[in-house]
């Protein structure tokens, strides 16, 4: 599952599962619902858009993050739903360049994680 | 179920050793059997706390430790929860204790990773995260608390100054602990002008990477009764989980498992937080002492900073929170803290605190986490 998550994830998406028992909402890589237990869960698909929820500056990376530093790691909010995905933003070396509510989004996977960009 | 009782505790100096990680074990673990007055033929189970033991080329600690402490035919087994580690551990032996399994058991949690140097400890701490959204894009621990901290600061009336405070206050307790890593007094000043290591944390909002080890003997109150008149009884032990990763929280100040632990431990001791004399609490970080406190009931939701501003978290404040110096100051091994929190409420309420006693305390709590606060213990000790 994380393979199709991963998948979405590169053309911008987000792979949501929705429980069909209580329609409680989850990112694909979630096996049983959090609210309710049940298994079943049909897709969703969500635009990787979003706004920072919150984030950090990294000026002390841990290993294969050096040739980025600084770079920001992000907890974005997905538009239009509850759910929230983190990720690598890189290029970010002060707050000032990184309000909290700013507008940003997914634009790939590699080596860095998620990779999300501002809009 | 059994009364539980802390019988005896010992602790190596923490910081920088030299010594194994086989070696701190051990002095940690005879200190607690000479502090309890047992002979090591008594204990009948160990309990080894530890996360990066294959950076010191030892894992499978367990029969090790109880090879060395003559006592090889007796059980024991090795228990990781990233750094959290030590108080889950303690908790597990506290349930077989409680349960009537055994009569007396020594709990002991080291780490020895110093010498691996920054590089080597950011990147392998970074595993104890959901290293699929997390450690993998780029997210260090200082990172994941620095993402918290900013989500605090802009949810409440709060500064950069105000953490700071905490980390001012810490270092003051750690100058009275011989066995604290940062024996240092610092100024806010001193923290707002050191290295930013995940803005908008700096580097005496972060505790150190130490070396160490703590152990205590857990035991039943009959067991107690027999060995000693100065012990302290577990009078509440409770356990809690969070989501694994910050985004999987609804608010990112505050963190679950600490609430469901300390609930679950507040109701077995039949007290409330108003009842808590001090708090070993798990300071990694400046903000996480705040949000600690708040979680725990010591104070509401966004007023932790003012608690800290208004001295109320002081050695001599209403709450005295961390009096060993904390994670902060004391350092953090992070197999050991947990237990090494345990040995500091054990000596606070057998008298055996010396400059850094808190006045009058009967009944202290700790409280340790591992990750983010993903999983959880509290425990409530009072002295006899």
């Amino acid at each position: 599952m994380k393979q199709e998550f991963v998948d979405a994830v590169k053309s911008g998406k987000v792979l949501a599962k929705k429980c069909t028992k209580c329609s409680h909402l989850h990112l694909a890589t979630v096996y049983f619902c959090q609210n309710c237990g049940a298994k079943g869960f049909e897709n969703e698909i969500l635009n990787g858009t979003g706004t920072v929820a919150t984030y950090t500056i990294i000026t002390v990376p841990p290993a294969g993050f050096e040739k980025y530093t600084p770079y920001a790691w992000v907890v974005m909010k997905i538009d239009d739903s509850e759910l929230r995905v983190s990720g690598f933003l890189g290029g970010i070396g002060s707050p000032s360049q990184l309000p909290m509510g700013s507008r940003i989004k997914i634009t790939g996977y590699d080596d860095r994680g998620i990779l999300l960009e501002k809009q | 179920m059994e009364k539980v009782c802390v019988l005896g505790a010992g602790s190596t100096k923490y910081g920088k050793l030299d010594d194994s990680i086989t070696d701190i074990t051990i002095q940690a673990s005879i200190g607690a059997i000479e502090s309890a007055g047992i002979d090591p033929k008594e204990i009948q189970a160990g309990y080894i706390s530890n996360v990066f033991g294959v950076a010191d080329k030892q894992v499978h600690l367990g029969p090790v430790i109880m090879s060395n402490l003559g006592i090889p035919e007796k059980p024991s087994l090795s228990i990781e929860s990233a750094c959290g580690s030590g108080s889950v551990s303690f908790r597990e032996a506290f349930a077989n204790v409680a349960a009537g399994f055994y009569d007396a058991v020594l709990v002991a949690g080291t780490e020895k990773v110093t010498h691996t140097g920054t590089e080597w400890t950011t990147t392998y701490f970074s595993y104890c995260s959901d290293f699929f959204y997390e450690g993998g894009a780029g997210a260090s621990f200082p990172g994941l608390f620095a993402s918290m901290a900013r989500a605090y600061l802009n949810e409440f009336k709060a500064t950069e100054e105000d953490l700071a405070a905490v980390a001012v206050k810490n270092h003051e307790n750690g100058l009275l602990n011989p066995k604290a890593h940062l024996r240092k007094k610092i100024s806010i000043d001193d923290v707002m002008k050191s290295a930013v290591v995940a803005s908008p944390l700096k580097l005496y909002d972060c505790c150190p990477f130490s070396d160490g080890a703590s152990a205590v003997i857990l035991c039943s109150e009959k067991f107690a009764k027999e060995h000693s008149k100065n012990y302290v009884n577990v009078i509440g032990s409770g356990r809690g989980g969070s989501p694994a990763t910050l985004q999987g929280r609804d608010h990112m100040t505050t963190i679950p498992s600490t609430k469901l632990a300390a609930q679950a431990a507040y109701k077995m001791a039949g007290i409330t937080a108003k009842d808590i004399d001090f708090a070993e609490v798990h300071d990694c970080f400046t903000i996480a002492e705040v949000v600690d406190t708040e979680d725990l009931g010591f104070f509401e939701k966004g007023a932790g900073v003012q608690a800290v501003r208004e001295g109320r978290t002081a050695r001599n404040g209403d709450i005295p929170i961390n009096p060993s110096g904390g994670l902060k100051a004391k350092g953090h091994p992070i197999g050991a803290t947990g237990v090494g929190q345990v040995v500091e409420v054990f000596e606070q309420l057998t008298g055996k605190a010396g400059e850094r006693t808190v006045k009058d305390a009967k009944i202290g709590l700790t409280h340790n986490f591992g990750a983010t606060g993903a999983s959880c213990a509290v425990h409530i000790f009072q002295g006899v």
